[in-house]
């Protein structure tokens, strides 16, 4: 919804940064709402080259002021006094929608006892500023039976939150999604599987025929 | 004929290879705003061992400054950037190459 904080979290390699582009690519193309891509540690260059892969132009979208991807380091963008960060930006593109990739890279800058007050301040920023966040959250977890959200309590802070799980099934691993929390919202609590194909991200079919899927390890249910 | 300034631009920009890495980060990235440490440590360097090559580029005005916060960061000028790759193609031109 709209101003909503949604929080994406997962282990490497389940996607959350090709949700992210995905997220804002369609904001610009389809909705007409302009986008800003903020990145800690992954440099734009890379993101412009796997974008591409996609199908979609970053830098088109960037010359046609729909779309800023911005590097930096995690601290400046919790400054507060003076001009923000993005205050030019926003100036220029007045976005509608913003993801920080990662919000997890925030931990390694602010105290554990700050942090969730200071995330709590960055989103209700952007809030103020009339955008919908989608803040990534790295797991260090890939599979297994005992996985916590962030570990620091941010998803208590956040209006969304949607899980990427590797699972194991038949010796393959196969991603999953589920959203887990939604404020005013009835929605979907089911597992879906999903891939990442030439497009992006395809939602699939809820998994059926097996419980467990979150711990990573499901099982069969029998018949 | 360049005149004096220019030489003088045309000196401070080829005067070491961390300049060329330096602008090499900043016309790839160009969205990156960061403080010295952050360039520095993107380019695989010290804050010390860029500081005088990034203070040339600010005099030059390919770098600019910026106060966030407490901090001061630094970005591409994409306008003055855009005027010096003119000096330097019709320098070029002026000689008779490509």
């Amino acid at each position: 919804m709209e101003r909503d904080a949604i929080l994406v979290a997962g282990p490497p390699g389940t996607g959350k940064t090709i949700l992210g582009l995905q997220y804002l690519v369609n904001g610009a193309s389809e909705f007409g709402e302009n986008g800003i891509f903020v990145t800690f540690e992954q440099m734009p260059d890379q993101i412009y080259r796997d974008a591409a892969a996609f199908g979609w132009d970053l830098r088109k979208l960037e010359r046609e002021n729909k779309f800023k991807l911005v590097c930096t380091s995690p601290d400046l963008l919790l400054a507060g006094d003076g001009e923000h960060l993005l205050d030019e930006t926003f100036r220029q593109l007045k976005p509608r929608r913003v993801v920080i990739d990662s919000l997890s890279h925030l931990a390694m800058y602010v105290e554990e006892k700050n942090l969730r007050k200071e995330t709590y301040r960055l989103l209700n920023y952007f809030k103020t500023k009339g955008l919908t966040s989608l803040s990534i959250w790295e797991s260090s977890q890939i599979a297994g039976q005992e996985f916590s959200v962030t570990e620091v309590g941010v998803s208590f802070l956040v209006d969304c939150v949607v899980l990427l799980r590797m699972v194991e099934i038949e010796s393959t691993m196969r991603k999953a999604l589920v959203v887990l929390k939604m404020r005013g919202s009835d929605h979907d609590r089911a597992l879906r599987e999903f891939k990442i194909n030439s497009h992006g991200i395809k939602l699939s079919k809820p998994f059926s025929g097996y419980q467990g899927i979150v711990t990573g390890i499901p099982r069969r249910i029998s018949r | 004929m360049v005149n004096g300034d220019e030489i003088e631009v045309m000196n401070k920009l080829l005067s070491s290879d961390v300049k060329l890495f330096i602008l090499e980060l900043f016309h790839d990235n160009p969205g990156l705003l960061d403080r010295l440490e952050g360039v520095a440590l993107r380019i695989g360097r010290r804050a010390s061992e860029i500081e005088k090559d990034a203070k040339d580029l600010l005099d030059i005005g390919i770098l600019q400054r910026k106060k966030i916060g407490n901090s001061e960061v630094i970005c591409l000028n994409v306008k003055r950037d855009g005027e010096i790759q003119g000096l330097i193609s019709n320098r070029i031109l002026k000689r008779g190459g490509d």
